[in-house]
């Protein structure tokens, strides 16, 4: 790749595949994610981790993109909701939240799935208070939680 | 955002050379959750960002002889999960687990939560009320240590030297049968910013008195510390509840002498005390 | 100390805008060759699911499946005005305009229908048309799509519905102020913290009359969201200003209740249809949330016999309030 002023080459793994680009050190991972790689499911809302529309999971672990700088991610692995599922192999979360009408305007979604998914895959029979703290991070104005608690809940069923 | 330039060491001692040349123009990012939003907002303008949370010795929490050893870039989730922690200090990983949502406690840092050094900072009391002590360490002058509770200057501000890290943050082990305890008070149960939060540490003797006694409210004060002279009322003392009772109106008094009356303290005053003494009360049951 | 109260709020509420403020709403129906369908209206679905209960009440009239209709919103250069997606209005004015649209291209399809299969009684379902009395009469929907086109018939049709009132006489107040009116009733139980004004909502039940459920899940989706609004109403949002300019600037300062807060709700959708609305409906909206604070406030005053007049009844608020009233 070839050097651009200011710029610093960042190496990572994006949903299972090696990623390498060219990075500005004030970006963060949300904007690296959104506009050099355009994946755009993760969403930009508050920007200071208020919201969690753009949590994505880094090593394991749910992150607020927004709050990390793309050029601390170097070596690290990320997930973003595009590495969930796709239109044709649906994520059980993914069909779970259809069937349990847990989607309204949509934009808490992502953000919500990949919640979801971190705290099943540390705890695969959370209780409803687990439930409730795992997608504490995650704002939604639309429904209440109250579908998607239940989504997540009877995402084997 | 102002521009910058982004350094990864590789080890501890490129850290420190890192910071002894540059230091004075450097802000030092671990978990980021305070860092970047000030960055954004430019309330901070640094040439140069230090990325540790890589730097490998500085994570963890090993148990030594009479003292905890926690790494500074240990994260509220890693804190939340240990063992060892969970055992030995109940009130401090409270704190942890009620830091913002789990989002922000998977990135976010004890280090960082004591550096940033913000007034409603969840883990700074509880840390203070636990005796917490705090290893810096420069390339000029190699290692320090200080107790937390003369770090903190005033709000956002330490003491820490431009060319110093925090490598390391020391709990003693507590003597046998302390009690401990801590509440938060947020306008909602998750992502809240601590409206007052309170930390207790509590031993009685065999004659049921008070031996040992610390008391340490968060989000009052500009800088959180130890109500000396509500700890002193109790001491050597048994807890009867008028013995509290009394004890609460000094607390409220001990902090109104640091704020001053504010729109907030109205609430404040009785609030604490509520607390104080519920807290109180439940420490004594066990 | 921790007290538990129980509280309920009702509402009445007038569907649109009413007071002889115009309130129309259009939609465009056209049917292509391959027997697909292209909808196309000015209404905005920001989440409340609009798009869906349209899609279905088109669906529903030309008896074909959901899923062939392709949908086109709010865009000015191919849409018919629908007005704004305000006043909880969308299901009764432009679901009526949806119904109109859908009818009046059913009619064309119809008489090319009637002179294929030379009958006249005839049923559209599951993306067939055919008699009741020789239902060995068929045709499918598709084909009579393309029947259609090819005899150079008007395959889009366009309607207009106007639910704006007459208003009241301006002295006496009385008159005809709104098209129609939806009920609710909702249910808190709170537990009051007195020693630091904090206020658990343990529970609410939510009942709204729509007139008909056109999606049911979707109705108790805006049932909980609307309940999750209301209680952050009721407790903790509060916009904040200081010599002009906004305090509460972000959403750490302008709160909104967490997956923590929001209590088990248990929705409830009473159906008592209307005949001026598409298939009875009225719709929901506003309707959900506007019980949800009355609800709880008034499990506060049970709780504790303190009575809140001023939102939020935040924790400050709150304990001043208890305060106030050790003193008297």
């Amino acid at each position: 790749m070839s050097k651009e002023p200011g710029k610093t080459l960042l190496k990572m793994k994006v949903n299972g595949k090696a990623v390498e680009v060219m990075v500005n050190p004030t970006w963060t991972l949300l904007r690296v994610l959104r506009e050099e790689l355009r994946l755009t499911g993760t969403k930009k809302g508050c920007e200071q981790g208020d919201c969690g529309v753009c949590t994505v999971i880094m090593d394991g672990r749910t992150v607020n993109a927004c709050l990390v700088l793309a050029l601390q991610t170097e070596s690290k692995e990320i997930e973003t909701i595009e590495g969930l599922g796709t239109a044709d192999q649906l994520h059980p979360l993914q069909k779970s939240f259809i069937k349990h009408g847990a989607v309204q305007c949509g934009f808490c979604t992502p953000g919500m799935l990949l919640s979801a998914k971190a705290l099943l895959e540390k705890n695969a029979d959370p209780t409803l208070e687990e439930i409730k703290r795992g997608i504490s991070g995650n704002l939604c104005r639309c429904t209440g939680f109250v579908k998607i608690i239940k989504a997540i809940q009877n995402v084997h069923r | 955002m102002q521009r910058f330039q982004f350094y990864n060491p590789r080890s501890v001692e490129d850290a420190l050379n890192f910071l002894a040349e540059k230091g004075e123009r450097s802000k030092i990012i671990a978990g980021g959750t305070d860092l970047i939003p000030g960055l954004r907002l430019e309330e901070i303008r640094p040439d140069f960002v230090l990325n540790i949370p890589e730097i490998n010795p500085f994570r963890g929490i090993k148990e030594m002889d009479h003292s905890f050893w926690i790494g500074p870039t240990t994260t509220f989730t890693e804190m939340v999960e240990s063992n060892l922690l969970s055992r030995s200090f109940p009130a401090l990983v409270q704190s942890a687990a009620s830091v913002g949502g789990p989002q922000i406690r998977n990135r976010g840092t004890i280090g960082g939560n004591i550096a940033n050094a913000s007034p409603a900072a969840d883990v700074l009391p509880a840390l203070l009320a636990h005796g917490g002590e705090l290893e810096l360490q420069s390339k000029r002058n190699g290692k320090r240590i200080i107790p937390l509770a003369e770090a903190i200057l005033s709000p956002y501000k330490t003491c820490f030297r431009s060319d110093e890290i925090l490598t390391g943050i020391i709990l003693k082990k507590l003597e046998l049968g302390t009690r401990s305890a801590f509440e938060k008070l947020g306008r909602r149960k998750a992502m809240a910013r601590a409206r007052m939060n309170l930390t207790l540490l509590l031993r009685l003797n065999h004659r049921e008195e008070v031996s040992e006694l610390r008391i340490v409210p968060g989000a009052v004060m500009p800088v959180a510390k130890r109500m000396d002279r509500t700890e002193r009322m109790l001491l050597g003392k048994k807890p009867e509840p008028l013995l509290i009772e009394a004890a609460s109106k000094t607390l409220a008094e001990e902090m109104v002498e640091v704020t001053g009356a504010r729109w907030s303290t109205e609430y404040k005053i009785p609030v604490l005390k509520n607390i104080f003494k519920r807290m109180m009360k439940q420490l004594l049951i066990v | 100390m921790k007290k538990r109260g129980i509280g309920i709020g009702c509402m009445y509420y007038g569907m649109g805008y009413g007071f002889s403020r115009p309130d129309v709403s259009a939609a465009e129906v056209e049917i292509c060759e391959d027997g697909s369908i292209i909808v196309r209206s000015g209404e905005v679905d920001y989440g409340q699911g609009s798009d869906t209960i349209f899609c279905q009440m088109v669906a529903e009239e030309l008896g074909i499946r959901y899923d062939t209709i392709q949908l086109i919103t709010a865009d000015t250069f191919a849409t018919p005005n629908a007005g704004p997606t305000s006043a909880s209005r969308l299901t009764y004015v432009t679901g009526n305009a949806m119904v109109k649209a859908s009818r009046a291209i059913k009619k064309t399809l119809q008489s090319v229908a009637e002179e294929i299969l030379g009958e006249r009684d005839l049923l559209f379902l599951d993306e067939e048309i055919f008699s009741e009395s020789h239902p060995e009469r068929r045709i499918s929907f598709r084909q009579l799509a393309k029947e259609g086109h090819l005899r150079g018939l008007p395959m889009v049709e366009t309607a207009w519905h106007d639910i704006t009132t007459k208003d009241v006489n301006p002295e006496t107040g009385q008159g005809d102020a709104y098209s129609t009116y939806a009920y609710a009733a909702q249910l808190a139980e709170v537990a009051v913290d007195t020693e630091t004004g904090e206020v658990e909502v343990l529970r609410i039940v939510a009942a709204a009359d729509v007139g008909k459920a056109i999606n049911p899940s979707n109705v108790e989706g805006q049932i909980e969201g609307g309940v999750a609004m209301g209680l952050g109403y009721a407790l903790t949002e509060e916009i904040k200003e200081e010599g002009g300019y906004l305090k509460t600037r972000n959403l750490g300062e302008y709160m909104i209740p967490t997956s923590m807060d929001v209590p088990p709700i248990d929705p409830h959708i009473v159906e008592v249809p209307v005949s001026s609305g598409p298939y009875g409906a009225k719709g929901v909206g506003e309707p959900a949330l506007i019980p949800t604070a009355p609800a709880i406030l008034n499990a506060i005053a049970n709780a504790i016999g303190v009575r809140v007049t001023e939102l939020p009844a935040n924790l400050e608020n709150l304990h001043r309030l208890i305060r106030e009233k050790e003193r008297d």
